[in-house]
Order: structure tokens, then C-alpha cells, then sequence
């Protein structure tokens, strides 16, 4: 009973950065349906970047964040801009898998050449203990992610809600002909929205770093894992992908204390495949994601 | 190209081919030939279900380890002889991958891009967690069929062998483009719901098409086995192999029968150079990177029809019924 409800805990904090990850998968999907298989390779680059400031400046991984979320917010509409906005749009959905296909495979080999294929990690003093709750012990490093996750998405759905950029943004994602048609540069919101989304990757990849070892490789492990939480959520919406984040994170967490590892990172693809199965446009989806 | 020099060219490449064994110098070219013919097998067949639908499948390894993997297990669990082991395990990945693809072809465009990838990653994890029948992530020793043979001769077997299946494959998808079959799955490629509506029934037909491609994928996969002789799960799960799959296709020219041969004619020495010449670095991941992204940006349609283009500029036109995607169609009865 401990061990199920130390699952439950642990399960629902590692939900919430599952959520935080998959957040800019449908913000891409969501402007330009787009699924963006480089951006788990842009969480482990951030996870790099925030592992070299760490250690040559002596920054606390979250106080990188300043310096990483400007320079990913930028690299987001450099890519929108200058590659996948240029595919043509009849084969778009094909080619930019693709394409960020082979975006995915250049960060890899360049991290690969540059920082070696061993494992990196972060380890902060405070991310070693663990705070007890009865009979249930929560690390901090958990609990820190999922407070950083949480106050991100807040801000993420703040700007989406209250802000005219989040109004634009919005209304690009509803329907962009009608969005242009009342004087929305879409172009430059989609732009914008690739940017807000790789941000997220930024302070994505920093958490990461703070609570597991990386590797060049890592981020296959990471394109499963969040690809099934979009579909399963539903492509293109975010509420959907956090609930299906926190559902399969308390479902993985539990499925690995009582059975083991293998079976709990089973538990997304056979979630993907039951998804499809019986509703393939996700189970909080609207009716846009069927077709892509 | 006039027909009958098309055919003089065929045959001389035919040739050249069948030849190479005998003309390599040394046995690794003897080995990279033979690693070459494979990924044309691999990208031939991964063509019968891309380049006939446009269902980009960056899984296709998934068929290819479970194919290795399966006759593997035959030949050292059961003791099986190595046709009836190939034979068998191929068909019964075939059969598999019809009943994933029943639920894979239900997704279009990224959504099944996606369920592609999850497959890889699934069966590479069955495999590694199954450590007491596949021996995990240490891998499976398989006994070689031919334990007389040295390694160039045994090299030498596979060549003609793995030849002999793109043969095969490539007679496959010539017979396909020219039935009834090929033109339905055509249809699926430039609108599906068209199709849907004039009466193919889709869904049957997808559902073939990747149980079909699966099925020589899988046939390579064995083959693979035997002449490797130990599979790391690692490498033959791989997506990395799986996407060379996508880009030798994309590079030759996924509508044209030798296409994907080009393409690995032209991706598999190059990966094996790279890998060469820079050793073990990961560099190789970033040249395979920029190289997909370059075709996809400028050379989406592939070599074969950027070449004939250029061709097609300097001679007067011909009257023949081309095959031409019904953009195009539209965009000429415009101008």
C-alpha cells in the first residue's frame, strides 16, 4: 500500500513535467501541424547547455534559464522561418517529420562529437534529499521539476489566454484564414509560436538535467514517450497533452514499482496503440487531429 | 530515354552487379557490397508501401529485427534449418504487421509517422527486457548455414543471396505499379478520400501494401542474421535504420522502380566511408542529418526526376503517358 501510494507521488511529479515536455509538441502541431520530432533533441541539447554553464560558470541550473530561453526562443522561429515554413504545403505534414527527422539526427551526431556519447549529469546538494510525507518520501529534485513545470505551463497558458500575442496565436491555431482575415499576421505568429515552444524545450531540458543523466542518444527514449502523451491527449491540444501526461506519468510510476522498468515505458506505446484503436483522434482532442 | 538503350543500360548495370564480387579488391569492399545490396533490399521494400501510398514509415526496422531476430531464435533455439527458419519467420512478421497495420493505417500523415517510430521503440524493448529467450542487450550469436566457407566466400554467398531478393522486390513493385492493386494504392497517395469514394476499398489495400513490405523487410532482416551472426538489438532496432530506409527512397525517387536502389547505391557507401574515415565519432548521424534535410528542402521528388527533367529540357517532347501527380496535371491544364 505504501509502495502503491509512494507510485501515486511520484507518479503525478514526474506527470507534471511529462506535461511541461510535451507542451511545445502541440504548440507546433497546433500552428502549423507540424509534429516536431527534433524537440526532444532540444531538450538534451538544453540539458547540455544548462550541464556547461553549470560547470564552467557555477550557475545554478535554474538560473541558466535567463541566458537559455531568449537563445531557443530565437533558434524556434529561425526554424519555423527559414525551413519548415518553406516545404510545400500539400506534403507538409510528411516532409517536416522529416525534415525535424534530420534536424534530430544532426543535434545528435554535433552532441555526440562534442560531448562525447558517455552520460552527464547535474547533481545540487538540495536535489539529494527527500521530503517525507508519512510513510511516502518525495525527493526534492522531483519536486522542484514539478514546480518548475508548473509554474511554466502557468505562464504558458497565461500568455496564451490574456495576452493579444495569445489571442493572435489562438485564433492562428482555430482557423488562420479567418485569422489573416481580420489582420493577424500569421506567418509571424506561427513564427512566434515555433519559438515559444522550443522556449519551453529550454527549461524542459534544464529540469531534465537537474534530475537524470543525459546522453546524446536520450532523446529517442523521449520522442516515444511524448509522442504517445499527444496522441493520446489528442494532437494540438494542450490541456489534453497535460491530462494525458499526468495520467500515463501516474500510470508508468505505478507500473514500475510493481511490475518493472520495461513495462512501465511499455505502458505509452500500448496507450498510443489502444488510443488509436478505439479513438484515433485522442481521447481530448478536437475533430482537426484525425486527419494528421 | 529511348527504350532500347534503356535496356542496353539495365543490362550493363545488370552485369556490372553481378560482377562486382569478383571485382572487389579486398574482402571489407566485399562486405560494404554486400551491406550496400541489403539497404537496396531494405529501401525496395520499404518503396512498396511508401512510394506506392505516401506513408512515410520510419519504423520499418521494427520488421527487419523482428525478421532477424525471429529466424535467429529458429536456427539457435529450435534448431531449424536456415530456409524453412527465414521463410517462416518472414511470414509470420508479415502477418504481424498486417495486424498492426490495421490499427497503424487508421492514422494519416503524422500520426502515423508517429505509431512508425513507437513500434521501433516498443520491439527494441521487448527484445532487450526478454533477456532469457533473446538474450537482452548482449545480443544472439547465430550459427552460420555454411560453416565450410571463410569469410570472403561466405560474403560472397550473401552478396548473390541478398541479390537474388532484390531481384525479387523490385520484380514486386514492377507488377504491383502496373495492377489494379498499384493503381488503387496510388490513388490513396494523392487523396484519399477521392479513392475512398470512388470505391477502393482503402483500407484493405493499406494494410496489404504494408504487410507486403514488411514481409521483404523482414526476409532481409533474416538474411541479415545469418550473415552477421550476432544481432545487437540496439543496431537492429534501430530508428537510425529505419530512417535510411526513408532517405535512400527520397534521394533516388520514391515513384520510380529503381529509385530507392539509386538512393542506396549512393547512402549505404557513403555511411560506410563516413564511418571509415571519421572513425567512431557521431558525425556520421550529423552528414545522414544534412543530407535528408537537403533532400527534403530542394530534391523532395528525388534524383530520377530532377535528372529526367534535366534531360527532358534538351530533347523535343514526347508524346507518352508520364506519371504525374494530379497537382501538376491541374497546374499544366492551367498554363
Amino acid at each position: 500500500m505504501t509502495l502503491l501510494l509512494q507510485g501515486l507521488a511520484l507518479g503525478i511529479l514526474t506527470g507534471g513535467l511529462y506535461a511541461l515536455l510535451s507542451s511545445g509538441l502541440s504548440l507546433y502541431f497546433g500552428v502549423m501541424r507540424v509534429v516536431m520530432v527534433a524537440h526532444p533533441a532540444f531538450l538534451i541539447v538544453a540539458a547540455y547547455l544548462t550541464f556547461t554553464l553549470h560547470t564552467g560558470l557555477g550557475l545554478d541550473p535554474l538560473l541558466t534559464l535567463p541566458i537559455t530561453v531568449p537563445v531557443f526562443f530565437v533558434a524556434g522561429v529561425a526554424i519555423q522561418r527559414l525551413l519548415i515554413a518553406r516545404l510545400a504545403s500539400d506534403t507538409m505534414a510528411m516532409m517536416s517529420v522529416l525534415l525535424t527527422f534530420g534536424l534530430a539526427l544532426i543535434i545528435e551526431g554535433l552532441l555526440g562529437t562534442f560531448y562525447t556519447g558517455s552520460y552527464r549529469s547535474i547533481s545540487m546538494e538540495y536535489a539529494t534529499q527527500s521530503l517525507a510525507l508519512g510513510p511516502v518520501r518525495l525527493p526534492y529534485d522531483r519536486i522542484i521539476a514539478f514546480a518548475v513545470a508548473a509554474v511554466t505551463l502557468g505562464v504558458l497558458f497565461a500568455v496564451l489566454r490574456m495576452t493579444r500575442f495569445g489571442q493572435a496565436l489562438r485564433a492562428t491555431i482555430q482557423h488562420p484564414e479567418a485569422a489573416r482575415l481580420i489582420g493577424i499576421k500569421t506567418e509571424r505568429v506561427t513564427g512566434y509560436g515555433f519559438g515559444v515552444g522550443l522556449a519551453t524545450a529550454a527549461v524542459g531540458g534544464a529540469v531534465l538535467a537537474l534530475i537524470t543523466p543525459f546522453f546524446p542518444a536520450a532523446h529517442w527514449v523521449w520522442i516515444g514517450k511524448l509522442m504517445a502523451i499527444i496522441v493520446v491527449g489528442g494532437l494540438g491540444s494542450v490541456q489534453g497533452a497535460a491530462v494525458a501526461a499526468l495520467m500515463l506519468g501516474v500510470i508508468e510510476s505505478l507500473v514500475l514499482v510493481t511490475v518493472d522498468a520495461t513495462w512501465a515505458t511499455m505502458m505509452f506505446y500500448i496507450f498510443l496503440f489502444l488510443t488509436l484503436v478505439v479513438r484515433p483522434q485522442g481521447f481530448f482532442g478536437g475533430r482537426l487531429a484525425q486527419r494528421f | 530515354m529511348r527504350s532500347g538503350s534503356r535496356y542496353g543500360l539495365l543490362a550493363l548495370g545488370a552485369a556490372l552487379v553481378i560482377a562486382y564480387p569478383w571485382l572487389a579488391p579486398n574482402t571489407y569492399l566485399l562486405y560494404a557490397g554486400v551491406l550496400t545490396v541489403m539497404y537496396a533490399v531494405l529501401a525496395t521494400s520499404w518503396n512498396l508501401l511508401g512510394g506506392f501510398t505516401g506513408y512515410v514509415s520510419l519504423g520499418h526496422s521494427a520488421f527487419f529485427g523482428l525478421g532477424a531476430y525471429g529466424t535467429g531464435l529458429l536456427v539457435t533455439k529450435a534448431d531449424w534449418p536456415w530456409i524453412p527458419a527465414l521463410l517462416v519467420s518472414a511470414l509470420v512478421v508479415a502477418v504481424f504487421a498486417g495486424l498492426v497495420g490495421v490499427a497503424a493505417v487508421r492514422v494519416r500523415g503524422a500520426s502515423f509517422v508517429i505509431v512508425s517510430i513507437a513500434l521501433v521503440s516498443m520491439m527494441n524493448l521487448l527484445v532487450q527486457g526478454w533477456r532469457s529467450l533473446t538474450g537482452g542487450s548482449t545480443g544472439l550469436r547465430v550459427p552460420t548455414p555454411f560453416r565450410e566457407l571463410n569469410r570472403g566466400e561466405s560474403h560472397l554467398v550473401f552478396f548473390y543471396l541478398f541479390l537474388v531478393l532484390l531481384v525479387l522486390a523490385l520484380l514486386t513493385w514492377w507488377v504491383i505499379s502496373r495492377s489494379r492493386f498499384g493503381s488503387g494504392l496510388k490513388a490513396i497517395r494523392e487523396d484519399e478520400d477521392k479513392a475512398e469514394s470512388l470505391g477502393v476499398p482503402t483500407t484493405a489495400f493499406k494494410v496489404v501494401a504494408y504487410g507486403l513490405s514488411a514481409l521483404f523487410v523482414a526476409l532481409a532482416g533474416g538474411l541479415y542474421a545469418l550473415w552477421f551472426r550476432s544481432l545487437d538489438p540496439i543496431f537492429v532496432f534501430s530508428i537510425l535504420v529505419g530512417s535510411y530506409m526513408v532517405l535512400m527512397s527520397l534521394l533516388g525517387g520514391v515513384r520510380h522502380l529503381f529509385g530507392p536502389l539509386l538512393g542506396a547505391l549512393i547512402v549505404a557507401p557513403a555511411g560506410e566511408y563516413f564511418l571509415v574515415a571519421l572513425g567512431e565519432s557521431q558525425i556520421h548521424l550529423t552528414a545522414t542529418g544534412v543530407l535528408l534535410v537537403l533532400v527534403v528542402m530542394f530534391m523532395p521528388e528525388g534524383i530520377i526526376p530532377a535528372v529526367a527533367k534535366l534531360v527532358r529540357r534538351f530533347r523535343p517532347p514526347e508524346a507518352s503517358i508520364r506519371e504525374e501527380t494530379a497537382e501538376q496535371r491541374s497546374k499544366e491544364a492551367v498554363a
